[in-house]
């Protein structure tokens, strides 16, 4: 399925040309803010230079990673709306697996080595211990798990309201929140968009443990929460699929 | 000129029609305006604190006023139109007696209107929540020159948008991957709509003023904040008229070559 998705799009060239320059500059704009931001500040939220790049990096990682798995979600309307959906049902495919990651996205693909580097390497100047190194390794892994999770909520509610487009997107937004230091946001909205909205523990989290700013049972925590999410998700998912009734084909 | 006003009530009640949308669309932009608002509350948490030029009040005005810009500017309908033409859609308008730049123009300033409703009644919500110390611009003259540079800003938002738009009638498959580029990114970015350019190093934002970006947003705002005065002012709208000259020549060629191009696919 991955194979097939990356040829339609080297079949059009040009349009991956555009959409990969575009990505690039907007990851090139903010990179550039932060530094010239810092550069008069000093700090933000009480973070240098270093570890508010690692927060950025951290996200674009963890974004792009969920983009490149997941962009099959993006498509999912057309196939609810057209009743498409019926044939992915009737194939020997889970049709959880084909909606979610039945369409990885090589644009995300070719972004994501450089990315991964330049977080590594920033993550490294901050001096980590093994111990917080192993932390960022596997909340970076929790936060996929939550995204995985945010992104199967976002498939269910396709099949029951038959909106996606702007849910996928107002996820977006609300993960956009993550790009900077949550500590910036006042209570009760950093409450709220660390347990509630879990943006804090999907894309702050990995950052903070390797700044050894979260303890060990605070990491336990967050993988237990992330599993609990993604079961929930399961569920949600299977509730949705006991409502779609297959109306327009 | 009736026929007009029809297609502004039509194109009103169309952007009704479809209310969720809508809603959700205004929804992301108070989460992008919540982004902006409390990173640059961070940043200047003590009121003393003075960083490019700006201090809290003026800072958190700038947020403020891109809420408010970004819904007079940037909203139009117009990003259909690359749609329209990959999909053969604008023939049946080429065959109307209705210019298409003029129903666009119309369907534009339509969603303009309901766009500044809204965001007037989210900078209320919000201005309620936050409490923020805001900046009140009482001069009448500079309040004028806003007023002037954002007739500019929005007829050079229409001609930056439609020459995107129109570059569907030699790219048909790419007319939102140019849109997603220029329009999502590269004017986003370079019109102040994301952070402000007195961020950037001085060349860079003199380099900035030549092009017409910071038009769009930024521009308008410095002159409500003050930053920009007097026989400043006068420079940035002329060179801003300048543009909207520029661009609006440009549009008619392209649109010109690009009907001579265009073999009605789809139909």
């Amino acid at each position: 399925m991955s194979r097939n998705s990356f040829l339609a799009v080297f079949n059009q060239r040009a349009a991956l040309l555009i959409f990969l320059i575009g990505k690039l500059l907007r990851f090139f704009f903010f990179f550039a803010f932060i530094i010239l931001l810092l550069k008069g500040t000093k700090s933000l939220a009480g973070y240098n230079l270093n570890q508010t790049l690692l927060f950025f990096l951290t996200f674009n990682l963890i974004d792009t990673l969920s983009q490149f798995l997941f962009r099959e979600v993006y498509r999912f309307r057309p196939l609810v709306v057209s009743g498409g959906f019926d044939l992915v049902l009737s194939k020997p495919v889970n049709a959880l697996f084909r909606s979610l990651m039945g369409g990885a996205d090589v644009i995300d693909l070719i972004t994501i080595i450089p990315l991964s580097i330049a977080t590594f390497y920033i993550a490294y100047l901050l001096n980590p211990s093994a111990l917080q190194s192993i932390y960022y390794l596997a909340l970076l892994i929790n936060g996929l798990v939550i995204a995985s999770a945010f992104h199967i909520f976002v498939l269910g509610m396709g099949i029951v309201t038959l909106e996606i487009d702007h849910t996928i997107m107002i996820y977006r937004d609300l993960t956009a929140l993550g790009r900077f230091p949550i500590d910036i946001y006042k209570e009760p909205l950093r409450g709220i968009i660390t347990f509630l909205i879990p943006i804090g523990i999907m894309l702050a989290f990995p950052a903070k443990a390797i700044m050894g700013l979260i303890t060990p049972a605070g990491v336990i925590w967050s993988i237990v929460f992330g599993g609990l999410l993604l079961s929930l998700s399961f569920k949600f998912w299977k509730f949705a699929l006991k409502k779609y009734t297959s109306a327009s084909s | 000129m009736k026929k007009y006003f029809q297609i502004f009530k039509i194109s009103f009640q169309q952007e009704f029609s479809y209310r969720l949308n809508f809603i959700m669309w205004r929804v992301r932009n108070v989460l992008q305006i919540i982004l902006t608002f409390f990173l640059w509350s961070s940043v200047f948490k003590n009121p003393q604190t003075e960083v490019f030029g700006y201090n809290q009040g003026k800072i958190l005005t700038y947020v403020f006023g891109i809420l408010l810009l970004r819904a007079i500017v940037f909203s139009a309908r117009a990003v259909d139109v690359a749609g329209e033409i990959s999909n053969g859609n604008i023939t049946n308008f080429l065959l109307k007696p209705v210019s298409y730049f003029k129903y666009w123009a119309t369907r534009d300033i339509a969603s303009k209107v309901l766009n500044l409703v809204f965001s007037v009644f989210e900078i209320t919500i919000l201005f309620l929540i936050l409490k923020p110390n805001l900046f009140l611009q009482t001069n009448l003259i500079t309040l004028f020159a806003v007023l002037i540079s954002l007739i500019f800003a929005i007829v050079l938002f229409f001609c930056l948008l439609f020459i995107t738009n129109i570059s569907a009638f030699w790219m048909p498959e790419n007319g939102w991957a140019a849109q997603f580029l220029f329009i999502g990114i590269i004017t986003d970015f370079l019109s102040g709509g994301v952070f402000p350019l007195d961020v950037l190093p001085f060349t860079l934002q003199r380099a900035l003023y030549s092009t017409p970006f910071p038009y769009l947003l930024f521009f308008p705002l410095q002159v409500y904040l003050g930053k920009i005065t007097g026989l400043e002012i006068v420079r940035g709208l002329v060179t801003s008229g300048a543009w909207v000259f520029i661009l609006f020549v440009i549009l008619k060629f392209i649109w010109a070559r690009g009907l001579r191009r265009y073999s009605a696919e789809g139909r």
